[in-house]
């Protein structure tokens, strides 16, 4: 389904560019290419996972890993050694998910949503529910969690995917995105407080 | 933090707080009112317990099986 994505994947296709005597130089291209295949693939567990979240589907998932691992593959020599390779691949991924949001034109948007404070989920909780705040986290946890993080708009829950999910640091997730990092600081806490007010929503729906 | 209101103040830097992006000087302007506001200080637990348990879940999502020789054997297929 990623297949045949418009390229945009953020690094520059070099095909073709091979070297043209196939002796010793192809040899260690081959090694480097094989040592680089391996590295790479050490990161398809976190790939993953933030393609999980960010498509919602297991098998939208690993199509968006499969077809993650054939553009590097293909872009390697565009690579350069001793960066962050788990950064690299992520842009890569970010990249495809997105060509693929606008081809099927669910276009991330910034949605308007009134905004509450920090201490909203916790003031909510702590009016409606009968138990310890941290027993309903305790309970929510799972499902509620993934469901909450989804209903997160996409703009907003890719930062929480990266940071959190990914493990990338603030730096890392500002190169991801092609954003200052001013700008990731500011989409995670509003990603956050969202991601509370969608929590609060379950928990009410959970009532009624 | 020029809030007047310093429970309003610690809700503003929570955040902040949590990702360790904050002064020296806030850090402990916030940790002297958490240490004489069991409000504040309740809130700010349970945000970092919010934290830790989205990541939990999250890294915790099942990768499948196989997936590697899957994207290798993609990768050779299409490659």
């Amino acid at each position: 389904m990623f297949v045949g994505a418009d390229s945009v994947t953020g690094v520059t296709e070099r095909e073709g560019n091979r070297v043209a005597d196939p002796t010793m130089a192809s040899a260690a291209d081959a090694r480097d290419r094989v040592r680089f295949e391996d590295d790479a693939l050490a990161h398809a567990d976190q790939l993953y996972r933030i393609a999980l979240r960010l498509t919602g589907s297991t098998q939208s998932a690993e199509e968006l890993v499969q077809e993650t691992y054939l553009r590097a593959f293909r872009s390697w020599r565009s690579y350069a050694t001793g960066t962050n390779l788990a950064a690299w691949l992520a842009t890569i991924l970010r990249n495809i998910y997105l060509d693929e949001a606008r081809r099927q034109s669910r276009r991330p948007v910034i949605e308007s949503l009134d905004e509450q404070g920090d201490y909203y989920l916790y003031n909510h909780l702590a009016e409606t529910a009968k138990e310890p705040q941290e027993a309903v986290l305790n309970r929510l946890a799972g499902g509620a969690i993934v469901d909450s993080l989804a209903d997160v708009p996409p703009t907003f829950r890719e930062v929480i995917v990266l940071v959190d999910v990914g493990g990338f640091s603030y730096k890392d997730a500002a190169e991801i995105l092609d954003v200052p990092v001013g700008t990731v600081m500011s989409r995670l806490h509003r990603g956050r407080r969202l991601l509370k007010q969608a929590l609060a929503e379950r928990t009410r729906e959970e009532k009624e | 933090m020029t809030v007047t209101d310093p429970c309003k103040g610690a809700e503003l830097g929570l955040q902040a707080y949590l990702d360790r992006t904050l002064t020296p000087d806030e850090v402990s302007m916030i940790e002297v009112h958490l240490g004489e506001c069991s409000y504040c200080r309740d809130r700010y637990h349970f945000e970092a317990k919010l934290r830790d348990t989205v990541r939990t879940v999250c890294c915790g999502d099942p990768v499948p099986e196989g997936l590697v020789d899957r994207v290798r054997l993609h990768c050779r297929d299409c490659g």
